[in-house]
């Protein structure tokens, strides 16, 4: 289908975005989860059903030619075949609840990962839902796309991985539940309009060592005043630090190999700055920051904090305070979301 | 492209197998119709095909496929001439379709393949009047589109028979449709365009001409000649005589149609009463329809009387026919016989029989008054030593001499040639009718019919002052044949006869109910047309209906399917299949609440049995024990089938009883 000129490409593209910015217009901004109502589904023959129809026409005429009453028979048997397939295919979709996950984080070059869900709350299978990402721009849907099926009264996780190639901040406006169920004759469809946003942090690189010296670090592991009341807790093992803070108790035990961590070695934070790498480009600057928050977040127990300009994270540990320095990483050099 | 996807996906080898499955079934239906090559040709692409698919070796290149594809096609255009026409068409498109499974690797080609059976289907009920072959390609269709959904349906594959039983109840709910369209559907009276005819079927029933032996064929052929329904009383059984070819030319043995039309024919005035009938014919591949002697007026357009009183048309009868006749039993000539008529009718071959044209002279001379020698020739059938028999011997060129001086032994056909004979040696008109006598009483559905087996042939004679008179010389030597029909003639005695009429009599009664069905199904689906389309809008209470009026019933129709579909559509979504065991639980707080004790919304089961305890101590342990096992049925961890139908059954057999005053 590729080859056919681009002529009737753009001209089918074209009709595809007027009828998503009018169905945007139509049903303005979704607020997730969506129930999937009857006015809200769009349903067309696909060009297997259209050759059906022609095929049936054909059949028809055929019928009504050779006076066959047993040929007009199976003629409307298919007819009416084909239109309960109609009802089927568009039923397929309706009533469904969508719940997708706003706002992902990724990886320059490696792919965003979209989690939907969606709930049959209904008495009938549905099977074949596909979900694909639109952008409003390009009318042509991404590579993205991953269909599942439902039972009846359960729900299903969808992952949807669309590869991002650049650092920044990509957004899709709507969403597409399609399915071409039970036949392949028909193809319904819906939009979900709602605003996607993959938060697109740099490829970690670089080599140059985290600013803070390693020496310091070991000065207050090493400080003998720390008394029970200094004690903040365990964390496991990780080479380069002191066999005297193992926690060899709890070893003893048969848990895994942890060191004890002291309030205060743990309250200094780390501060990766932007100015600590003068000299080097932009994105690379921003892919040595990336680099230093992956090895803070996997390596010694010590809150860190980042400096760009325009953006200052305070210093914390933890999941959430990653994907807060990712997207300040991300959003560098454009609006914040 | 948005379709591009899913249309060029690779098809499975369990996809492939079930649509080559569906192609097999359409094409064992037309089996007989098409060339054993092409057969050959389109099973072998199709093992060829599958066996690649189970081993997972290459599809040949395109220049053999190519090579394969021409070399078939050309050979079979060399086999039929034209692939215009139905049986043409049907045979190239199931070569493509084999042909297409062969190169098939896309899902395309599969939904190529599919069209193709749904259409083989239809082709083949195009020329068909077969309940039986609609179900089976109902059925085709049905395993088709389960195949297809399998081919669309694979997150994950779904397994055999849900797509069976989803795609049945699918084609379940198009029947209401399918029903409104075909009732209400405008019809034509006459094709768009003329079909391409595909040659003729095979000729069936009486012949246009006939030697001696001939009739003997048909009287041992069960199939149904025609079936007649009366308007009214139908006529004694000695005036059911079926008017066929009437056969004036005589070669020494062979009897045929005069090839020159001679005139119209001379007008009848009736006599008595007149019978209607409506006469089903069946598709004989002639051109005369067959009437009761003598027709009179018919609605068959562009019927025709001949001059010897045939009922002809001009196009072969290759479609069940329905005909509307009236006919009188006695009619009066009034016309003189038109020379060029009579000397057809006594026309003999020159060197053929001697003997019998000395014989026609001798009794000739000893009963000079016609009537007289008819008397005398029926009287030598009836008190010399003829006999009536279904295998009769072979004759040869002299066959009336051989008949009347050595065997003796004969069929209707027989009869009626020799007398023919006698009378023309006579100088009296003569000419041999073949038709049909008689004829079986439905009584399950008020008609007759008349079966092969009523074959017959007689004579009529031409007398001057009483015009064309029917002889019937088989009835000289059989009366039996004419009163009670072939099979009382020659097996009363017989044990099977017996038996047939006896203890066995359920046998022809069902026999006659299954003709009595087929000839509903005949009339009321397979000759459905704009008239009974009117008699049906009629019934429904519109009076005199036209297109338009029909066109807005369809529509009406076509709504109430669609709410009808609607409404089940929903019904299927919102229904939830509800638990055997709360079914029962629900049950049997009905029956307490009836009872006079109502379990409160928010009381628990256990809890529930409590306060019956407390309120109806009598019910108190059987309460319990229910209560109990339905807690642990519905929230226990183990659930045993047979526990439950304990359960449901306990539930059932409770009874509470009202309470105690």
């Amino acid at each position: 289908m590729s080859g056919e000129g681009a002529a009737r490409l753009s001209l089918r593209d074209r009709a595809v975005a007027r009828i998503r910015a009018w169905s945007a217009r139509r049903h303005g901004e979704d607020t997730l989860p969506v129930k999937i109502e009857r006015r809200r589904i769009y349903i067309v023959p696909t060009r297997f059903g259209l050759m059906l129809a022609s095929l049936l026409v054909a059949m028809l005429i055929a019928g009504l030619n050779y006076n066959s009453n047993l040929g007009l028979a199976f003629a409307f048997f298919m007819v009416s075949t084909v239109l309960v397939a109609m009802h089927h295919c568009h039923r397929n979709l309706l009533g469904l609840s969508v719940d997708a996950q706003l706002e992902v984080d990724a990886f320059a070059g490696a792919d965003a990962a979209f989690y939907f869900m969606l709930r049959n709350e209904s008495a009938v299978d549905r099977r074949n839902i596909e979900v694909c990402l639109l952008d409003p721009t390009d009318s042509r849907p991404p590579g993205a796309r991953a269909s599942c099926s439902i039972a009846i009264g359960s729900y299903q996780e969808l992952m949807l991985a669309v590869p991002v190639a650049h650092r920044g901040v990509s957004r899709w406006s709507q969403f597409e539940l399609r399915t071409t169920y039970p036949f392949g004759w028909f193809r319904a469809w819906t939009y979900v309009h709602a605003s996607l946003t993959a938060f697109v942090a740099p490829l970690p690189r670089g080599h140059r060592p985290l600013p803070a010296a390693p020496a310091a670090a070991g000065e207050s592991m090493r400080s003998e005043s720390s008394g029970e009341e200094d004690f903040a807790g365990l964390r496991s093992y990780a080479p380069g630090i002191p066999l005297k803070h193992m926690a060899w108790k709890s070893l003893a035990r048969g848990g895994e190999a942890a060191v004890r961590i002291y309030s205060d070695l743990g309250n200094r934070p780390e501060w990766l700055e932007w100015s600590a790498l003068d000299g080097l480009d932009t994105e690379t600057r921003l892919s040595q920051l990336c680099r230093w928050i992956s090895q803070c977040e996997s390596g010694q127990p010590r809150p860190y904090g980042l400096r760009v300009p325009g953006a200052e994270i305070v210093p914390g540990r933890g999941p959430a305070h990653r994907s807060r320095c990712l997207r300040a990483l991300a959003c560098h050099g454009s609006a914040p979301p | 492209m948005k379709l591009a996807a899913p249309f060029a996906a690779r098809v499975t080898y369990p996809q492939l197998r079930a649509l080559c499955a569906c192609l097999g079934l359409a094409l064992a239906a037309q089996v007989t119709s098409l060339p054993l090559w092409l057969l050959a040709v389109i099973l072998a692409a199709v093992a060829i095909r599958l066996s690649i698919a189970a081993r997972g070796y290459a599809v040949p290149s395109l220049t053999i496929r190519t090579v394969i594809a021409v070399v078939s096609i050309v050979a079979l255009f060399l086999q039929l001439r034209t692939f215009n026409g139905l049986a043409a068409g049907s045979a190239l498109l199931s070569l493509v379709a084999g042909l297409k499974l062969f190169e098939t690797q896309s899902r395309r080609d599969l939904y190529v393949v599919a069209l193709i059976i749904y259409f083989l289907c239809l082709a083949q009920l195009l020329r068909s009047e077969s309940f039986w072959l609609l179900a089976y390609l109902l059925g085709v269709s049905w395993l088709t589109t389960a195949a297809l959904l399998r081919l669309n349906d694979t997150t994950p594959p779904i397994d055999w028979r849900r797509s069976l039983r989803y795609a049945g109840r699918l084609s379940a709910q198009a029947v209401p449709l399918t029903l409104v369209l075909w009732l209400f559907f405008p019809r034509f009276d006459s094709p768009l365009w003329r079909t391409p005819s595909d040659g003729h079927g095979a000729e069936t029933g009486l012949s246009d001409s006939m030697s001696p032996g001939d009739i003997t064929d048909l009287a041992l052929s069960d199939d149904v000649a025609f079936r007649v329904h009366f308007n009214g009383p139908a006529p004694p059984a000695a005036e059911r005589y079926w008017r066929g070819p009437v056969l004036h030319d005589f070669d020494g043995s062979t009897w045929r149609r005069s090839p020159v039309a001679h005139g119209r024919a001379p007008g009848l005035t009736p006599v008595g009463v007149a019978y209607r009938y409506v006469i089903s014919l069946e598709p004989d591949q002639h051109n005369w329809l067959f009437a009761l002697d003598w027709p009179d007026r018919w609605n068959a357009p562009e019927a025709y009387l001949t001059g010897d009183y045939m009922l002809v048309r001009p196009a072969l009868i290759s479609h069940a026919l329905d005909v509307s006749v009236t006919s009188h039993t006695h009619v009066e000539t009034g016309e003189p016989l038109s020379e060029a008529m009579r000397r057809r009718d006594t026309r003999l071959p020159a060197q053929r029989n001697p003997r019998t044209l000395q014989l026609a002279l001798e009794l000739h001379a000893a009963h000079p008054r016609d009537l007289d020698y008819i008397g005398a020739v029926l009287d030598m059938f009836r008190k010399q030593q003829f006999f009536y028999t279904l295998e009769p011997p072979p004759l040869g060129p002299n066959s009336v001499d051989e008949f009347l001086f050595d065997t003796r032994r004969g069929f209707c056909g027989h009869y009626a040639s020799a007398f023919a004979a006698l009378m023309r040696a006579a100088a009296i008109p003569t000419r041999v009718v073949t038709g049909y006598y008689g004829g079986t009483y439905n009584r399950f559905a008020d008609y007759w019919i008349v079966r092969q087996s009523d074959a017959h042939a007689w004579d009529e004679v031409w007398i001057e002052g009483r015009g064309w008179l029917r002889v019937d010389p088989t009835s000289a030597v059989a009366p039996s044949r004419v009163q009670a029909g072939l099979e009382g003639s020659l097996m009363a005695g017989s044990p099977i006869a017996a038996a047939w009429h006896g203890p066995l009599s359920f046998l022809s009664d069902a026999r006659l109910q299954l003709d009595a069905l087929r000839q509903l199904w005949r009339r009321r689906i397979l000759d459905f047309n704009v008239r009974s389309q009117n008699q049906l809008l009629t019934a429904l209470g519109i009076p005199q209906p036209d297109g338009q009026k029909i066109a807005m019933v369809m529509a009406g129709g076509l709504a109430l399917a669609f709410a009808w579909l609607t409404w089940q559509i929903r019904r299927e979504q919102r229904q939830r299949p509800k638990d055997a065991v709360v079914r029962a639980y629900d049950r049997l707080c009905r029956k307490l609440a009836a009872a006079g004790i109502a379990r409160r919304p928010y009381e628990g089961a256990e809890a529930f049995a409590g306060r019956v305890v407390a309120e109806r101590p009598e019910l108190g342990p059987q309460v319990t024990e229910l209560c109990r096992r339905y807690s642990r049925l519905r929230y226990g961890s183990s659930r045993r089938a047979s526990v439950e139908r304990w359960f449901v059954a306990r539930v059932r057999a409770f009874r509470p009883g009202r309470a105690p005053r």
